[in-house]
């Protein structure tokens, strides 16, 4: 049972990106008319994942070197989409599918933290 | 939180933004006929905190667009000069419905982003709940 907080922590984490990815699309939004502004955008979770995963280290005994194991924060990117004559990337068509695929990787995040909190608690007999 | 927080100042900055070229552009709409009226313009800026983006929008100052004033033949007008003619504004009425179209549109797209924000949160709430 220990072992599968990882789940927890893992589920958390994909909530937390999904909140840095909604706070990027509401800048994006809200600055949608500003001369000059350059979109930025973090990629999906499982990415950021993948990424984390190959760079851990092996650890054989408690006292090694080890590398964090919660998965970081994602860095933004700009996007590469073509600005507009007043020199503006942010395009709101694809803003808004941003947003709705950052809303359901949260609640997915959430559905899965409930469950696994589910069986604790059933385990534990409440 | 601070993600969340973030995101609804920022989309709330959005939504006040183009409020305010909303109200510009009413004001400019109601004065088409005023003789001599020049029409207002204000400017988006992304806000800078203690030197770094915050990510929200700043309206900049109000500017008066320069270009020329129509002339506008009326003999019998109280303000015209010896050839009959006097200033009108310099309100064009397709350039204002189109800006006022598109901050509509960009002021739904930062109440929408508002709105599923606030469901995400709310969300992580009901995990509290029971």
């Amino acid at each position: 049972m220990y072992e599968s907080l990882d789940l927890f922590q893992t589920s958390a984490a994909m909530a937390r990106h999904a909140g840095a990815r909604q706070a990027l699309v509401a800048e994006n939004i809200a600055n949608a008319d500003t001369p000059g502004f350059r979109a930025r955008a973090i990629g999906a979770f499982s990415e950021t994942y993948q990424a984390n995963a190959v760079q851990a280290m092996r650890t054989t005994r408690a006292g090694h070197l080890r590398a964090d194991a919660s998965p970081s924060a994602a860095r933004p990117v700009m996007t590469d989409d073509e600005p507009s004559p007043n020199g503006n990337s942010v395009s709101l068509e694809q803003e808004m599918l941003n947003g709705v695929e950052v809303a359901r990787e949260h609640s997915r995040a959430l559905a899965i933290y409930k469950h696994a909190l589910g069986i604790i608690r059933t385990s534990l007999g409440r | 939180m601070t993600d969340f927080s973030q995101a609804l100042s920022a989309a709330s900055s959005g939504m006040r933004a183009q409020a305010a070229r909303l109200r510009y552009t009413s004001e400019n709409i109601a004065n088409t006929d005023t003789p001599g009226y020049h029409r207002k313009t204000i400017s988006f800026q992304a806000e800078v905190e203690n030197g770094r983006p915050s990510g929200a929008v700043v309206t900049g100052p109000v500017r008066l667009d320069q270009s020329d004033l129509a002339t506008i033949y009326d003999p019998s007008h109280p303000l015209a000069d010896e050839n009959g003619n006097y200033d009108g504004s310099n309100v064009n009425l397709l350039f204002e419905i189109a800006d006022a179209r598109e901050a509509q549109r960009s002021y739904e797209a930062n109440l929408k982003v508002f709105d599923q924000i606030r469901q995400m949160s709310q969300g992580l709430m009901d995990l509290l709940r029971k």
